[in-house]
Parts: C-alpha cells; structure tokens; sequence
C-alpha cells in the first residue's frame, strides 16, 4: 500500500496505524488466529520468564520445561505459520497445508511428552 | 506366725544392710606390714562386716599377686604400706596404673618418706612437697604435737558423709594439678603449712624473708584426693596412713565428742570401691518420631526420638535402680563436630528414662548419638550409637513445590491451549470445506 500524503514525522502513530490497518485488511483469518496463539504464548514465556528472574529459579526443572514449552510450541507454530501462509507457497511447495498442520501436531506432541516428563 | 515372719523380714533385711556390696566386686587385697595389721582393725573389720573379703599381704611377699594370667585377681587393693620404700616385683607404678586401666581400684596412703608411690603419685597429677615435710599447724591450740592435726569436714561434699565431726590427720599434704579427673576430697586447714616438724618455725621465717615462696601452705593444699579414670576406675590418696588407723578413729576431738575419722574412712572407701555415686547406661534406643523400631539409618531433616536409660547402684540393697536425678545430661549428634547438642532432660513419671526429641541436620553422613556425661565424683558415662543420615531417595522428595506453580500453570495452559487450537483449526477446515463445497 502506497504512503498516504500525510508525513510520518507529523504523526509518528501513524506508521503503527497503517501497519495495523494493512494487517486487519490483508492477513486471512487462518493466519490471524495462528498470531494470536503466538501472542498468547509470548505473553506466558514473558509471565515465567519475569518469576523466574523476579521471584525464584527454583526449581529450576520446572521453570525450564515451563518456559522451553512456550518457546517450543512458539516455534512450531510459527513453523506452522509459514508453511499454510499461501504467500509462501512457492517456497514450500511439496507440502501442503494438511501435511503441515500434521508436522505441527506431532512435533507438538512429542514436545509436550518432553515437558510433562521434565516438569515434576 | 505373723510376727515370726516379720523378725525374719527385719533379719533379712539387716542382713541386707550388713552386705552392702560394691558394684565392683567384693575382693579386696591389703598391703600393709603384719606389724601395722592391728592398727587398722576398725576401718578393717569395717570393711568386713559390709561384706568384703580382705585379703592381707606385706609388701615384700611375692602372693597373693595381684594380677593373675593378665587378670587382675582382685577388685580393690588398699596400699597402706606407706613406709616401705621397697615392693614385691609386681607392686611397681607401671603394675599400679595398668590394674586402674583394668578397671581395680585403689586406696593409697602417702608417707614422708620418699617411695615408689611418690613417683606414682606425680602421674596423677598430684604434687607432693619435699621430702620430710609432713603438714603442721598450731591452730586451733591443742596438746598434740603441732603435725596431728584436726581438719574440718567441708560443709557440703559429693563424697563424704553431711555433719562430720572433724577428722585428725597427720602426714603430707599435696597440691593438685590441672588433671579434671581429681576430686579434692578433704583440704588442708587455712593456717597449716608443710614443714620439717622441728624447724617449722624456721621454715616460717625463711619462707617470709623469700616472700612466700616455696611454702606449701593454705586450704589450696589437699590431703585427701580422689581420682577417677577414664574407664571408671578409682583411686583415692590420702597423705597419711594414720587418718585410718584405731588411734585416731578413737581419738576425742574435744571433749566427749569422738573425731570423724571413723566415717570419713567409711565414706572414702564406699567412693573407692565404687558403692556410692556410681552410675551406668543400661541401654538407649532410637527411633522416628511416631514409631517405636530403631532404623539403621534416617533421612536428613527427619525428626528423631532418641531415648536413655539410666541406673545407679544402691549399695544398701546391691541393686541398680531408676535414677532420674541427672539435670545437666546432654545429648550430641555428632559427625566429627556435634552438628547438634541438646539437653537430654529426665522423662516426667517413668524413673531413669531420659528423652528427647529432635530434628536431624540437613546434611548427609554418617553420625553418633553420643552421652558423654563427666562430673567429678560421678562415674563417667559415655555411649555411642552410629547410625547413617542419608539424603532423600529420588521418590522421597515432593512432587509438586508451591513455588513453581507459574511453571507448572504455563506448560499446562500450552498443552491446552495447543489442544483448543488444533481443535479449532480442524474446525475451520471442516468449515471451509463445506463452503468450498457450496461454492461449488
């Protein structure tokens, strides 16, 4: 999208602005929905992540299956992300949303056996 | 019958009194010159009529000897040859210290003189003035030559009977070292000192021109010690051999008033021989709090029950009893240092016990309970009990800790919300689908 007439210097929210606009408009829902379990999952990391520094470390199997869980499952959802964002096609193109969505799960899976198995 | 059976129970029971027995054995060996064997028969046939069985020996007969194969043959020896400067073979020092190392007790007199129990008595700590220099006082007046010597019986002692009337004493005083084992038993009067008895006046004054020095004078100076070995063994010294002796026993101290030596004899020898104040562990135990098994070995941070029994001889009856009397009783956990030192107090209502209830370290290894219990006049008592303190085993610690809740409410919430968004991203596909299906 073109730069609308207005200089950004007299009005500094209004790359933000556009920037929002253009993702509301552009983005499918699909996509919309996998950001904000990314943003979901930010915020919990940052939630362990500041105890972990704030409070205590201990014990420190437990913040580390905690927080590597939301880190691991940030990455394969984003993973995930661009794999089905139909932008990306030409980069992936001998898999298929189906076959993603089926890495993303097992992946998942298997990332999740390890936390539960590190957490207690 | 009925009064029959009670003058048989009083007999009994007189007769029980007329054996009091020392917790040690009842033999006793007595070396002392045949001469001197009559002078001593009240403190003697004391002895007997309690129920010990003496046997006399002069110093210079090679028998009765006194250890037998390495054993030693007899429970107690009383040494009242004070004046013989030379024993039989197996009478030395070295023969002396290795019977109280076997668990013998001894009941000493020094002399002037200089003898092989001198040198003996410097092992003990005790420091004997020179030579020929017998105690001397002239207070209080009297008609006695001035080295016979009344001494006031201590107001309170562990040993010695309460209210004795004074005792008379004639022989060498001595000082007493730094040893913790000595047990002053009587002191020396204020005003007497040690001194050639013909010159004391002398020594009076050569010692004041010097300032004092090198006069063995005041109540510091004891004539009468008592030591205990580690092994419970115990000796007793007393500077002179006449304080035993009929004379002195029947000697007035004023008029109409018999002296104390008769008693004090009595007292010292009941000490010795391990009749009074003789204490022992008749077992300990210890267990979890809330079960009664005692473990191998505990976990760091349990909390421990551990418990005493505790008897003392009771000479009039010959039998341990519950003894509950002990206040400062202490128990340590120990791995090299005492990780933990708490009173051990006497259990309220059950006589003897003693227990207490604590909380082990939290640190791993192998520790004692020890009771390590020294008083002067007391037996020692000592016990230890080893036992393993070992970490928690891998189960044994808890699962979940509050403090990690954030942890554990973040992996959760991902699994879920992992779970939901899968679930809902089927869900629009399906949707999809069917749109893509109408669309056609």
């Amino acid at each position: 999208m073109p730069p609308k007439s207005t200089p950004a210097v007299a009005e500094p929210t209004s790359a933000v602005q556009t920037l929002w606009k253009a993702y509301n408009e552009q983005t499918s829902d699909r996509l919309k929905f996998i950001d904000a379990f990314l943003v979901v999952l930010m915020l919990s990391g940052i939630v362990q992540f500041s105890y972990c520094v704030l409070v205590t470390t201990f014990p420190y199997n437990a913040f580390l299956s905690g927080f590597s869980s939301t880190v691991g499952q940030f990455v394969l959802t984003a993973s995930l992300r661009s794999q089905v964002n139909p932008e990306n096609k030409n980069e992936f193109k001998e898999v298929s949303p189906e076959r993603a969505f089926a890495d993303f799960v097992v992946g998942s899976i298997v990332l999740h056996f390890f936390v539960f198995n590190f957490l207690g | 019958m009925l009064s029959f059976s009670t003058f048989a129970l009083f007999f009994l029971s007189l007769s029980s009194l007329l054996h009091a027995k020392s917790s040690d054995g009842d033999s006793v060996l007595v070396v002392v010159e045949e001469v001197h064997q009559k002078d001593f028969t009240i403190f003697f046939d004391g002895l007997k009529e309690q129920g010990y069985e003496l046997t006399f020996r002069a110093p210079k007969d090679e028998t009765p000897v006194i250890v037998e194969h390495d054993v030693p043959a007899f429970s107690h020896v009383i040494i009242f040859a004070s004046e013989s400067k030379n024993f039989a073979r197996d009478i030395t020092p070295q023969s002396l210290v290795e019977l109280m190392s076997g668990g013998t007790n001894l009941l000493i007199a020094l002399s002037q003189k200089q003898t092989p129990l001198s040198s003996l008595a410097s092992e003990f700590s005790l420091i004997l003035p020179p030579p020929g220099t017998p105690l001397v006082s002239f207070f209080p007046e009297r008609k006695d030559p001035p080295s016979v010597i009344p001494i006031d019986a201590p107001a309170s002692s562990l040993i010695l009977s309460p209210k004795l009337a004074p005792i008379w004493f004639s022989g060498v005083p001595h000082a007493l070292g730094s040893n913790p084992f000595l047990i002053p038993i009587l002191n020396a009067p204020a005003e007497s000192f040690a001194a050639d008895s013909d010159g004391a006046a002398d020594a009076l004054v050569d010692a004041t021109e010097k300032g004092g020095e090198g006069l063995w004078a005041g109540s510091q100076l004891s004539v009468a010690t008592g030591f205990q070995a580690i092994g419970g063994a115990r000796a007793t010294w007393v500077g002179g051999v006449d304080l035993f002796s009929d004379k002195f026993a029947k000697k007035e101290v004023s008029k109409g008033v018999k002296s104390g030596n008769t008693q004090f004899a009595r007292d010292v020898a009941a000490w010795t021989f391990q009749e009074s104040r003789v204490l022992r562990i008749d077992s300990t135990t210890h267990h979890l709090v809330n079960t009664t098994t005692p473990l191998e070995q505990y976990t760091t941070n349990d909390n421990i029950v551990y418990t005493a029994e505790i008897s003392v001889y009771n000479p009039q009856t010959s039998t341990w009893e519950p003894y509950s009397g002990i206040t400062d009783l202490q128990l340590e956990f120990t791995m090299l240092d005492p990780h933990i030192r708490t009173a051990l107090p006497a259990v309220p209502g059950q006589p003897g016990k003693y227990s207490v209830t604590f909380r082990a370290p939290d640190r791993h290894g192998v520790f004692k309970f020890v009771i390590n219990y020294k008083r002067k006049g007391w037996t020692h008592l000592h016990s230890s009990t080893t036992v393993a303190l070992v970490p928690p085993r891998h189960d044994g610690y808890p699962r979940f800790l509050s403090a990690a809740w954030p942890y554990y409410a973040g992996a959760i919430s991902t699994s879920v919300g992992f779970f939901l968004f899968s679930a809902a991203w089927l869900a629009g596909e399906s949707r999809e689908s069917k749109k893509a299906k109408k669309a056609q």
